[in-house]
């Protein structure tokens, strides 16, 4: 490993580029789930390209807040894409090495993740609705369930490479997953599971539910806001699932900067982004909902896996 | 360039000016101010010696005239300790100027008692943190306890006289631990100096019960858990401006005390105090949180914020003591690097987050939060600044609290990678902790500021609430600014904490800064920069400006108008979540967590112990009557009964008396005046 530095122009604007076009590929992720749940409930549903056409017209339309919301209820939505949009230029998800390392490091991106949910919940109680201020407690509350979760089994990945760093983590992947077998395995299915969460989906998102339980923070945002909100969400959704990519299915990038090697390696992430969004609406919509307050009992079975994944690490499996 | 030794003379001369002067303001206004801005003077000039201090190589010893033949009255202002005047003399400056209006709350209500006892506290904590002698440390200990009891006390009520009682109590159980470890080093080096303290050839044991007795008599001071139950009655208690003194910086004297003793008298000679230690500190960390978030007494909530943000200095402090036990200088390095800038970074926001708390008090009159709300509007700077502290205090990137845990989560990482297996299994639960508290310390500031700034003001008094005054802003906007610039400012703040750690520890320097990046020592193992991730974070607003300028249309401006949606209901003001509603699934999910906290408590096992001594006592006393003195009295009375039967009234018999007497006196005098 050569030591980590400052990234150089080409570097960053690799990194700026992937950023950007996830946020441009955002609807055609939620529209992918949208489709699919359709499908699965036996519906014709919106097309592929329904949610670019929502998020078109809801930018053109006035954002109001009520009328006691006051200034963090109008940042959180510039937040949102700020911080994921950093996130994701850190992510190395074409190249081996992550482009931009500089957030690149998995204790700042999981802090700049805690920025998103500080904001969201922040914002939830900002627009004073009984509902949204609900929905901003159950959002950090799993953030407390899940949390621990992913920190430990990232941790252990940082720990059988040698670094926090994300490009280094995906780069000595290649190698370690022999060294240690049964404790990649356990981390990553911890690590799935809490990124199952992360996306924010069911049943520990609560969107769909009846009038007691709109969208948690998002009920009172409309127009820009919301088209703003819903961007924010949707790239978060597509940079923890590359996050997880990078840990744990790291094959299939790009080793040098050319274009035919990075388109490759796009089309490569392409098939993986549909298998784990395919797989996460499969799991998402044929699973029951639980009661909020028994979520900490799958949360923590999903927590004794990355325990055992420590433990088969220190065993040296 | 001034001596920083007569400049820290100098401040500890304005301080003790302002507590005179605050002497001269019964029932007056304007020497209770004299003392606040000479107060902040003092503060100031701290701040000067100190940087100067650090900034210079030569040692900063003297010896002063003391008046007792045993003591000698050295003052040592090493790297440790100009730190800590630093840390010290920074929120004085600010508790100063805040103090200005301020403290105009308690006029007529002892408002002069406060000046008086707030400076010599703080001259007392900077004393002991530079004086190299036991029984001058033990002193100004005292006198800082004492101080800051009155300080407790302002109110006068029940509550606070029983919260500085129990404070007392453990104030001085915990001195009288720290003395008993001070008189057994004293046995081992016959002096009372510290510099005879270090390298002492102490037998393994010994040297372990010296730690033991200063890491839990600093404990009690730190408020580490177990030792905790005054901390949370005591610092609510004071005026805020004193609750900021209290728990961003006399607290860090505890720490300051477990550093001296483990790492410097003692030299971190055992692992197994480090991992004592961390696991203290993970403890601390958790639980504190815990209990802060059930709190809606705005005050005590962040006094148990203290309780956790002490527990993750402890853990760098375990780091430290670890590594250096085992001989991996590297890592307990930046252990004890993480722990002091958490140190420095805790005294900053904690002091910010107090004055604010203090601000919303001073125009609320209430520390409840479920009757603040909706301030953001009528405050707003007090707001912003607030915003920020929990910012950094919720360790978010890029302000100063992320960057001092990231250094502790790179040395529990350094830690983990030893091949050791102890360390193997230490290092990932004490990441794990650390995760925990920080996603609980998440939740617990997004209450914190939603309650109080967002939405609807919950009651009139609140909605009449405006904007405070100058001074108080300024001291809560300098302490903000300062949480950023100790964050954003890393790679340059962070080369010269580094120093001070390995000069406490002895050991090589390291090198965690290059150009604007930090790296825990090894290029390979992470790379963190701040004021990049700053930048970033700010360039990066273009995108989604571009994106509304793009899609602009024909829209409106925004518009805030009407009530939130209530299910078709007419909308009621206390359709708002509330403090406690805003925790409740958590403190569901985590209930025998509550409940082992009256388990934990120190004051009801002590109260209960004091009944069953009470108890026994009483038991035992009849036991005594019963089997000693009753007898004894039954035995003289039977006695002076059967003698009182001599005493017939028969004058017969009492002429035979004579006549025996007569009879005996006629032969025993005969006996003795014949030899």
């Amino acid at each position: 490993m050569t030591q980590l530095h400052m990234p150089d122009v080409n570097w960053i604007i690799l990194a700026v580029v992937q950023a950007l076009l996830m946020l441009l590929f955002v609807p055609l992720a939620t529209g992918f789930s949208r489709v699919l749940r359709a499908r699965m409930h036996s519906r014709r549903g919106p097309g592929l390209l329904q949610d670019y056409r929502d998020i078109v017209k809801l930018l053109r339309r006035q954002s109001v807040a009520p009328a006691n919301a006051g200034m963090i209820f109008r940042i959180m939505p510039w937040v949102l894409i700020v911080t994921m949009l950093l996130v994701a230029m850190a992510l190395p998800t074409l190249t081996q090495t992550s482009p931009f390392p500089i957030s690149g490091d998995v204790i700042t991106d999981i802090y700049l993740l805690a920025i998103f949910r500080f904001f969201f919940a922040l914002a939830g109680i900002d627009s004073n609705s009984m509902f949204s201020g609900l929905g901003g407690a159950r959002e950090l509350t799993l953030g407390v369930l899940v949390e621990p979760i992913f920190v430990l089994s990232i941790f252990i990945m940082a720990l059988v490479v040698g670094s926090t760093d994300l490009g280094y983590i995906s780069q000595g992947m290649l190698t370690e997953i022999w060294q240690h077998p049964v404790t990649v395995i356990l981390a990553g299915i911890a690590c799935a599971f809490a990124v199952f969460v992360e996306m924010g989906k069911l049943p520990f998102d609560a969107a769909e539910a009846e009038q007691e339980l709109q969208e948690g923070p998002v009920t009172e945002y409309s127009g820009s806001g919301l088209a703003m909100v819903k961007l924010g969400l949707g790239l978060k959704q597509l940079v923890v699932a590359q996050l997880f990519l990078a840990i744990f299915i790291p094959w299939g990038k790009a080793a040098t900067l050319g274009l035919p090697a990075l388109i490759l390696a796009a089309v490569v992430l392409l098939i993986k982004l549909v298998v784990v969004f395919f797989l996460a609406g499969l799991v998402e919509n044929s699973m029951a909902r639980v009661r909020f307050l028994n979520t900490s009992r799958l949360t923590w079975s999903a927590f004794s896996f990355a325990g055992l994944a420590l433990a088969f690490y220190i065993v040296g499996l | 360039m001034m001596n920083p030794l007569d400049l820290l003379a100098l401040s500890i001369v304005c301080y003790l000016l302002a507590s005179l002067v605050a002497l001269l303001g019964n029932k007056k206004e304007i020497p209770v101010y004299c003392s606040g801005v000479i107060g902040a003077i003092g503060g100031v000039v701290g701040v000067i010696s100190a940087a100067f201090a650090l900034a210079g190589s030569t040692p900063l010893m003297t010896t002063l005239a003391s008046p007792f033949y045993f003591a000698k009255l050295t003052i040592n202002m090493d790297e440790l300790a100009a730190f800590m005047v630093m840390v010290i003399s920074l929120i004085m400056v600010a508790s100063s100027v805040y103090s200005l209006q301020y403290i105009k709350e308690y006029q007529g209500k002892g408002d002069w008692g406060i000046c008086f006892f707030l400076n010599l506290f703080v001259a007392s904590m900077v004393v002991l943190v530079v004086v190299d002698n036991a029984f001058y440390f033990i002193v100004f200990f005292e006198m800082m306890s004492l101080a800051s009891y009155f300080l407790v006390l302002v109110d006068q009520n029940q509550k606070s006289v029983k919260a500085g009682l129990q404070y007392f109590f453990i104030a001085h159980a915990g001195s009288v631990l720290i003395m008993i470890s001070f008189f057994m080093l004293y046995r081992a080096s016959g002096s009372l100096s510290f510099s005879s303290f270090s390298h002492l050839a102490l037998p393994s044991w010994e040297a372990s019960v010296i730690f033991l007795l200063a890491f839990f008599g600093f404990g009690a001071k730190a408020g580490m858990i177990t030792l905790h139950g005054w901390l949370p009655q005591a610092h609510p208690a004071a005026p805020s401006h004193a609750s900021a003194l209290m728990s961003g910086v006399m607290v860090k004297i505890g720490i300051f005390g477990i550093i001296k003793v483990g790492l410097v008298f003692l030299g971190g000679t055992h692992a197994w105090w480090g991992y004592v230690v961390l696991a203290f500190g993970a403890i601390s960390s958790v639980l504190g949180v815990m209990y802060a978030l059930a709190e809606h007494d705005i005050k005590r909530l962040l006094a148990y914020h203290t309780v956790e943000n002490v527990g993750i200095i402890l853990m760098g402090v375990g780091i430290a003591l670890i590594g250096t036990a085992t001989g991996h200088p590297v890592f307990a390095a930046l252990g004890l690097l993480g722990a002091l800038y958490h140190l420095l970074n805790h005294a900053v926001f904690k002091g910010l987050l107090f004055l604010g708390a203090g601000s919303i008090i001073y125009r609320t009159h209430t520390k409840d939060m479920e009757k603040m709300g909706g301030l953001g509007k009528l405050m707003p700077y007090t707001a912003i600044a607030f915003l920020i502290g929990t910012m950094a205090i919720s360790a978010l990137p890029p302000l100063n609290g992320f960057v001092s845990e990231w250094f502790i989560y790179q040395s529990l990482f350094g830690m983990s990678r030893q091949g050791d297996l102890s360390m193997t299994i230490a290092g990932p639960i004490g990441v794990v902790m650390l995760a925990i508290t920080g996603a609980l310390a998440c939740m617990c500031f997004v209450k914190v500021y939603g309650i109080c700034f967002s939405g609807a003001p919950r009651t009139q008094k609140t909605s009449e609430a405006k904007e405070v005054g100058w001074p108080m802003v300024v001291s809560c906007g300098f302490l903000a600014l300062l949480c950023i610039i100790l964050g954003v400012g890393s790679p340059w703040i962070s080369p010269v904490i580094s120093h001070i750690a390995t000069m406490t520890l002895s050991a090589t320097p390291i090198i965690v800064a290059s150009g604007a990046a930090l790296h825990p020592v090894s290029t390979t193992q992470a790379i963190l920069s701040t004021p990049v991730i700053a930048i970033a974070l700010i360039v990066l607003i273009l995108v989604p400006v571009v994106i509304l300028m793009a899609f602009k249309g024909h829209r409106l401006h925004d518009r805030s108008l009407g009530d939130p949606w209530s299910c078709g209901y007419a909308y009621e003001p206390r359709m708002s979540i509330s403090a406690s509603g805003f925790t409740q699934p958590l403190r569901f999910m985590f209930a025998p967590i509550y409940r082992i906290r009256v388990l934990l408590d120190p004051s009801g096992w002590m109260s209960r112990l004091l009944n069953v001594v009470t108890q026994g006592a009483t038991r035992i006393e009849p036991v005594f009557d019963g089997y000693l003195v009753r007898p004894c009295c039954r035995g003289a009375l039977a006695l002076s009964r059967w003698i009182s039967r001599m005493q017939g009234g028969d004058l017969r018999i009492y002429g035979l008396y004579i006549v025996i007497v007569l009879v005996v006196l006629l032969f025993v005098p005969f006996e003795l005046g014949v030899k």
